[in-house]
């Protein structure tokens, strides 16, 4: 399951070939299945090309990667109540 | 709640396995859910509910989870469907924007046509934790829900499929929207904060 693909450094863009892209949309949707571990092995080459050659297949994927990790690493994970918890054991102890 | 496991043949565990499932694969992930129900209903007390909920209905249906099976997803569309069939109905906030309204628009032709978020990595990786939060409560209920499940929790799509009882191509479609409203709220956020777009080089 492949969530990244090597791309070159933002300073490099400049230089690409491929500075704007007539179906983005569609790029969008082939970089999230990337990004999420749910691309298929055709579609993952169509992407390590485009990561070569497209400075705005480059910058989505920048973008989706950022907002993955900020979803992930950046939000406090609420931990459950040790209250809770005792609740729950003692209403299950008292099931049956 | 039968639609919850109809697809499944009820197995009979004694009441021994019946405490040993439950503390083993349904208890480990009770901060998982706890988070997720926080971050459905967006208050403390209602996740306490909903959890509790969950996890008693859990216990009453054990018969129809299979042992050694996905516990986390199991237990994660029983609290899906307690918090649609039993919290949305009394929710002392009620859904300000009703999702079929939302999907027929983003269904739309405008919506199909190309849409991609002007927005750059750079000009969000400095907000906070807190921000990220405030962004993703702002969207409608089954978007978010997506995204909780997909960005945070690592389902696959498969399982979210199952979790939503939806086909995987709508999960497909609807994270797709969900990320792009997601992003737009990012921006704003970002522009208000003064990481515009002045910053490139």
């Amino acid at each position: 399951m492949q969530t990244s693909l090597p791309s070159p450094p933002p300073s490099n863009l400049d230089s690409l070939p491929k500075q704007h892209c007539g179906h983005q949309s569609n790029c969008l949707k082939m970089i999230q299945l990337l990004v999420d571990g749910e691309a298929t092995e055709e579609q993952l080459e169509k992407l390590r090309h485009n990561m070569e050659v497209c400075r705005p297949c480059i910058e989505m994927y920048h973008l989706e990667k950022e907002v993955k990790a900020l979803l992930q690493e950046r939000m406090e994970k609420k931990c459950c109540p040790d209250k809770l918890i005792a609740t729950i054991k003692e209403r299950i102890f008292t099931f049956s | 709640m039968p639609e919850l496991m109809s697809d499944t043949p009820t197995r009979g565990y004694s009441e021994e396995q019946k405490y040993s499932i439950f503390n083993k694969e349904f208890m480990p992930h009770i901060d998982s859910m706890y988070n997720f129900a926080f971050r459905l209903t967006m208050d403390e007390d209602d996740a306490n509910d909903l959890v509790q909920d969950t996890y008693l209905k859990a216990f009453r249906f054990i018969s129809s989870f299979e042992q050694g099976t996905n516990a986390k997803a199991w237990l994660f569309r029983i609290l899906k469907n307690s918090f649609i069939n039993d919290y949305r109905k009394k929710s002392k906030e009620p859904a300000k924007v009703d999702y079929q309204d939302v999907e027929t628009t983003y269904n739309s032709e405008e919506a199909e046509a190309e849409h991609t978020v002007d927005l750059r990595a750079e000009s969000v990786s400095d907000l906070i934790g807190d921000e990220v939060a405030t962004a993703l409560n702002s969207l409608p209920v089954d978007f978010r829900t997506v995204i909780i499940l997909c960005d945070i929790e690592g389902f696959t799509y498969e399982e979210m499929a199952k979790i939503l009882d939806i086909p995987i191509g709508t999960v497909r479609s609807r994270l797709h929207r969900a990320r792009n409203l997601l992003k737009e709220k990012l921006r704003d956020y970002a522009a208000t904060m003064g990481y515009k777009e002045e910053n490139e080089e």
